[in-house]
């Protein structure tokens, strides 16, 4: 029999952790570990619950930054007034992860943790430029969103021993717009062929800073560099976005997944999807500027 | 360790390992099995929804350690007071609950959203129950069931969105409180539990079987092989060469092909039984495709050179009659391998009951045949077999495969105890039956003027590994790729084919859509160059009643094509201008809007004994009993017989009992399929029901001392028409029957023989029409298609349950959706829900359906066939609007973004 610790806090959760070496694990929604559980693709004696850490649990504007913790789920996120009004490419993210029976269990920090190159919530923190805090015995650290997947199903957390307790990312001071595209073999309840956020921010006329994530095109969800760049200094006119579109095509590796989508398909439409997300980005930008 | 929880307002504790899915810990260690499972735990259809702290989540994914002092509520929890939820009411009313199997989280999805939102709008709907799959409504009547409970003003009037009182359904109320007991619902204290032993390669030879190791692992019971079946291996009669159980030295022709049964105490020691069982088999060349199986050199699967049965028709001279065209057609369109996806998994109940026969309870379409099945499997009278259907979770023709109740009465037989089988939904899809891939290569011409000619079609079906009844479709694919159509000359030929692919047998339709498609197809392209009108042009061509058909005979129906088609007209004409403006307003290269239009003709009835046969009894009570075999998966047929003979009757609803397909009680109303049951089992019923009244009356008579002309039924008594006051009770009627020695049970047979003139062909020449206009859009640089409107016109005669019917009409708009543009199962890749894409509650059009009503001259009250080909329609139609608005016509399906956007790019190079 599993035992199942529902800790109160951080620190007797790594309490826990430590005294049981490696035999236990954090859960937070579990769906994705009881799917992985079930399969006997990962194992453990003890699963530690921190959905009710009281201090996990919020979604906190504080300052320039959203701070969210490791319990918050995709629904909390999709209800957050804030963030819909601030963040709808977030919301629309959220709104994509499963099915409601799904985003009312997930959480974003656990969707990152997990790993995966199409994740909805990571492609969505990757374009915030999101760190996450990642807490152990030994003291705690931030750590970039973009440095922290490692492989499909692995990310620098090591869940048997260190828990990752929240999710930051800075509000945009300049005029700036996020978007949020995803293609599927339906419209939900299915993982993506593509999926796409990006964040843009301006100074005057001009594209000051760019981000494009996207997923799967990779064995870790995405970042397109070269894309951003080009777009740095430049207006953001349908031309130069089309472009933009066209150097994450020349970049992007995608797979072929004969259940989902080929890879010849997958690069035909990342432009595309490139192109609308950036768009929207930018709509919303004008509106963030009449604001 | 304990867990300790409110569940439906009631504390609970359980020991239950807190690392089990709560959904299990509900099923099992607390027995309430109103929460259904079908997914194989993966969180991909949401029959699992629950509540916890009125939040709804898939508890298939949620570990029972997460609920501790939360509060639960599953749909035994819904009902308060003895008192229906509004929801539960709704959906009875609106005709929201077919099989019923998707209900209860259905409902508990939508119980969360009115917690939060009491007035949610559609799209509020549609997302709150976007994880919740549904194979039989089309989720239209869902929709509608969530707004009626929520007391808003749809477009819908109350009137037109609930059924009168007549109309509902017998049985909704078990399923919409979660105790309607389906055969995974069954728990007694004795039962054990079947796992079988399947072929892990697509084709291989078996050398040996070695179970030595098997028996003394903890809670094995038996372990079986082909050695132990005392009479014939398999079911010839419904598939050739398909044995239960493969014998050693025979090849496995498809992956899951059945090795071994292992039955155990649990479920998962007999499944570790079934893991130790060694066996050694070698692997032979396989394909999946009938053309490489039919090159010389191929390797033999099986039949004669992988050719399983053909079937062909030539009338007239081809030749000269597309000569005479102005255009010619020459086109191939191919179909994919399809999964019914009932919700319920396969499942079957066996026991020996109080007389002693092997018993077995699942799911079938022929109780009789499969009671013949097992009593020559077992080598035993016929009489000393039983098989009973309980409430089924849809079957849409995949429940027809006999296997699953042959295994469990093998076990049965041998171990005289209660077994039960439940297929995991990865068994489902490597194991059941599937629909038949086609290549149809078609010429067809047309005159200028429209008027049809000549057409050839070459037809192969790939019936998989094992024949599973597809030596029948050859017929099936000939018979729908003329249509309702008049042709000056055809030659058709169509071929069922060995592959190692999945055994492909009864699919809703059962070889006609595949060939409707191509023909419709093959019509809108001929159309759409000679720029003619689709109404019109199929009207024009449209066969009349009494002249020969391609088939070479005449039918002996009416036939309402026709008629479908005036119906359509009018949106046809209003779509296609709206598309017309819509395509004005928009960018070409980003998206275009378009309309298509596709008929279809079934034969409905098969063949078979044209005499049917069911009973109707008096009960000492005075109430009326129907006996017939017309299986209900959850399309409503027990709903329909009961409404059909009160109908005859002239008495009420209620005072009329259905036993329903157990060959204990029932007889032979012979093969359910086909979409035959209001016709033909109705036509049965309706004998019945009027030799019993005449059989009443002529007690009554003696009774009343008054000629029997001068009585009335009324449902408690036989009353003398002029003085309503006279009468007698039918329980004293009931009685004066048993003080006669005179039986209380008759029997009716309904002939149709004497219809049929001199002609005795091999099936029935009796059809059913329909058509489907689709209204939808194309992303221009995507392929992403959305399918915004449907119309759904069919001919039914007479709309026995026009809920029932509009309901199934829904439901197999959404199954032709599925098959159009996202189903495909392909071989050894597809494992479940999550690489299988339903429809889901986010792909649902506006469906409208109109319920033509061209009488038939022999069926009860005029009522013909309707649920399988309502699904026949949809897939052309969608295709002919994806291709008239990319212009560039798609051939085969599913029709993915991928596909569809090559063609576009096709289209522009
Ligand atoms: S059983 Fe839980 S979602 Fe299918
Ligand atoms: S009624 Fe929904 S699956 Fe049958």
């Amino acid at each position: 029999m599993i035992l199942y610790m529902i800790p109160s806090s951080v620190k007797e959760t790594l309490e826990i952790l430590a005294s049981y070496e490696g035999k236990a694990r954090i859960i937070a929604g579990g769906t994705d570990l009881a799917i992985d559980l079930r399969k006997g693709r990962k194992s453990a004696d003890v699963l530690v619950d921190i959905t009710r850490i009281a201090q996990l649990t919020q979604v906190k504007v504080e300052g320039d930054f959203v701070e969210v913790g490791a319990a918050v789920t995709f629904s909390d996120i999709k209800k957050h007034k804030f963030l819909q009004n601030e963040f709808p490419m977030l919301t629309l993210a959220a709104a994509s992860v499963g099915a409601t029976g799904i985003q009312t269990r997930a959480t974003w920090v656990g969707n990152l943790v997990n790993g995966m190159p199409a994740a909805d919530g990571a492609i969505a923190a990757l374009a915030l430029e999101a760190e996450i805090k990642v807490v152990s015995l030994e003291g705690e650290t931030w750590l970039p969103v973009e440095n922290f997947f490692i492989r499909p199903g692995e990310s620098k957390i090591d869940s048997t021993s260190q828990l990752a307790t929240h999710l930051r990312f800075q509000i945009p001071q300049k005029t700036w717009g996020a978007g949020w595209q995803r293609i599927g073999r339906r419209t939900n309840l299915t993982l993506p062929i593509l999926n796409c956020a990006v964040k843009l921010e301006f100074l005057e006329d001009l594209i000051q800073s760019a981000i494009i994530a996207l997923g799967p095109v990779g064995s870790t969800p995405y970042r397109a560099h070269t894309a951003e760049r080009y777009l740095i200094n430049k207006p953001p006119t349908d031309e130069i976005i089309a472009e933009a579109g066209m150097f994450v095509q020349k970049e992007a590796l995608p797979r072929s997944n004969p259940l989902r989508a080929s890879r010849e398909y997958r690069l035909e439409i990342i432009p595309i999807i490139v192109q609308r997300a950036l768009i929207q980005a930018r709509q919303q930008a004008i509106e963030n500027h009449l604001k | 360790m304990s867990t300790r929880f409110n569940l439906n307002g009631l504390p609970t504790e359980v020991q239950s390992d807190p690392s089990t899915p709560l959904l299990d810990v509900l099923r099992t260690e607390l027995r309430l099995t109103g929460t259904k499972q079908g997914c194989d735990h993966e969180g991909e259809c949401g029959a699992c929804t629950v509540l916890i702290d009125n939040e709804p989540v898939q508890s298939c994914l949620t570990l029972l350690g997460a609920v501790a002092d939360r509060h639960v509520l599953t749909i035994e929890g819904l009902k308060q007071f003895e008192k229906l939820d509004p929801l539960q009411q709704a959906f009875i009313q609106t005709g929201a609950v077919q099989c019923g199997y998707c209900t209860p989280g259905m409902l508990m999805a939508a119980k969360a959203l009115l917690i939060r939102e009491p007035k949610p709008n559609r799209q509020q709907i549609i997302e709150a129950l976007d994880g919740n799959l549904c194979r039989c409504t089309g989720y239209t009547r869902i929709i509608d069931a969530v707004e009626f409970a929520a007391g808003m003003t749809p477009e819908k009037t109350p009137h037109e969105m609930t059924a009168g009182e007549d109309y509902l359904r017998m049985d909704s109320e078990g399923k919409v409180t979660g105790q309607t007991p389906y055969v995974e619902d069954i728990v007694l204290p004795d039962m054990l539990h079947m796992k079988v032993l399947r072929s892990p390669l697509h084709h291989a030879r078996l050398d040996n079987i070695d179970t030595s190791s098997v028996s003394a692992m903890p809670g094995i019971r038996r372990v079986i092989s082909w050695k132990d079946i005392p009479g014939i291996n398999g079911f010839p009669e419904y598939s050739l060469e398909e044995p239960v159980l493969t014998p050693e030295s025979d090849t496995l022709r498809m992956k899951g092909a059945p090795i071994a049964l292992v039955i155990a105490d649990t479920e998962d020691q007999a499944q570790a039984g079934c893991k130790a069982i060694k066996i050694k088999i070698d692997p032979l060349p396989f394909t999946f495709d009938p053309e490489e199986a039919l090159k010389p050199g191929a390797t033999l699967i099986a039949g004669n050179n992988n050719e399983l049965s053909s079937f062909v028709i030539t009338q007239g001279d081809l030749e000269t009659s597309l000569k005479a065209s102005k255009n010619v057609i020459d086109a191939t369109y191919e179909t994919a391998f399809l999964e019914h996806s009932a919700l319920e998994r396969e499942s079957a109940f066996g026991f020996i009951d109080e007389k002693g026969r092997v018993t077995v309870s699942g799911a079938t379409h022929q109780p009789h045949n499969q009671q013949r099945y097992v009593s020559e499997m077992l080598g035993i009278p016929l009489e000393n077999v039983r098989v009973i259907t309980p409430p089924i979770g849809g079957s849409f023709g995949g429940k027809q495969d006999p296997w699953p109740m042959m295994a469990v009465a093998l076990g049965v037989y041998l171990l005289r105890k209660p077994i039960r089988l439940v297929y995991s939904r990865l068994e489902s899809f490597d194991a059941s039956p599937k629909r038949h891939p086609y290549k149809v290569h078609l010429k067809l011409g047309s005159r200028a003027d429209g008027k049809l000619t000549g057409l050839s079609a070459s037809i192969l079906c790939n019936t998989g590994g094992y024949d599973s009844s597809g030596r029948y479709i050859t017929n099936y694919a000939v018979t729908a790729i003329g249509g309702a159509y008049r042709w000056q000359a055809v030659n058709l030929l169509a071929r069922s084919i060995y592959t190692n692919g999945p055994k492909a047998g009864q699919y809703r339709g059962f070889g006609t859509a595949q060939s409707n498609f191509a023909l419709e197809c093959a019509l809108d392209e001929i159309i759409e160059k000679l720029d003619l009108d689709p109404v019109e042009f199929r009207i024009k061509n449209c066969i009349r009643p009494g002249e020969n058909t391609f088939l070479g005979y005449p039918l002996i129906e009416t036939l309402g094509y026709k008629e479908v088609l005036e119906q359509i007209r009018p949106y046809h004409k209003l779509f296609s201008e709206e598309a017309k403006k819509f395509n004005a307003d928009h960018d070409p290269d980003k998206v275009r809007r378009g309309v298509g239009l596709a008929g279809m003709w079934y034969r409905f009835g098969k063949a078979g004994t044209l005499k049917i046969e069911a009973q109707a009894a008096l009960s000492s009570e005075g109430h009326y009993i129907v006996y017939c075999s017309a299986p209900d998966y959850g399309q409503g047929t027990t709903t329909a017989m009961n409404q059909i003979a009160a109908e005859a009757l002239g008495v009420s609803r209620n005072w009329v009992n259905v036993v329903n397909a157990d060959t204990g009680q029932v007889p032979d109303s012979n093969i359910q399929g086909a979409s035959r049951a209001v016709y033909f089992v109705g036509g049965a019923v309706t004998k019945a029901v009027q030799v019993l009244k005449d059989s009443i009356f002529s007690v009554a008579a003696e009774m009343l001392d008054v000629p029997g002309k001068d009585l009335e039924l009324k449902s408690d008594r036989v009353i003398v028409t002029a003085q309503p006051n006279r009468f007698v009770s039918t329980m004293d009627i009931a009685h004066e029957f048993d003080l006669m020695g005179k039986s209380r049970r008759v029997t009716g047979i309904f002939d149709v023989s004497p219809n049929l003139g001199d002609q005795r062909p091999e099936y029935l020449p009796i059809f059913i029409t329909g058509a489907h206009l689709a209204d939808l859009t194309v992303d221009m640089e995507t392929g992403m298609v959305q399918v915004v409107r449907v119309v759904a016109a069919h001919d039914v005669g007479k709309a026995v349950n026009p809920v029932d019917s509009s309901g199934q009409i829904e439901g197999a708009v959404l199954m032709g959706l599925g098959a159009t543009l996202q189903e495909e199962y392909l071989p050894g890749l597809t494992t479940g829900f999550s690489h299988y894409h339903l429809p889901t509650i986010g792909s649902t059009p506006e469906i409208k359906t109109i319920l033509v009503e061209v009488p038939s001259k022999y069926g009860p009250m005029g009522a013909k066939g309707l649920g399988e080909a309502a699904m026949l329609p949809t897939t052309p139609a969608i295709i002919n609007a994806i291709s008239r608005s990319i212009h560039e016509r798609i051939r085969s399906i599913p029709a993915t973004p991928e596909q569809i956007l090559s063609a576009i790019q096709r289209r522009r190079s």
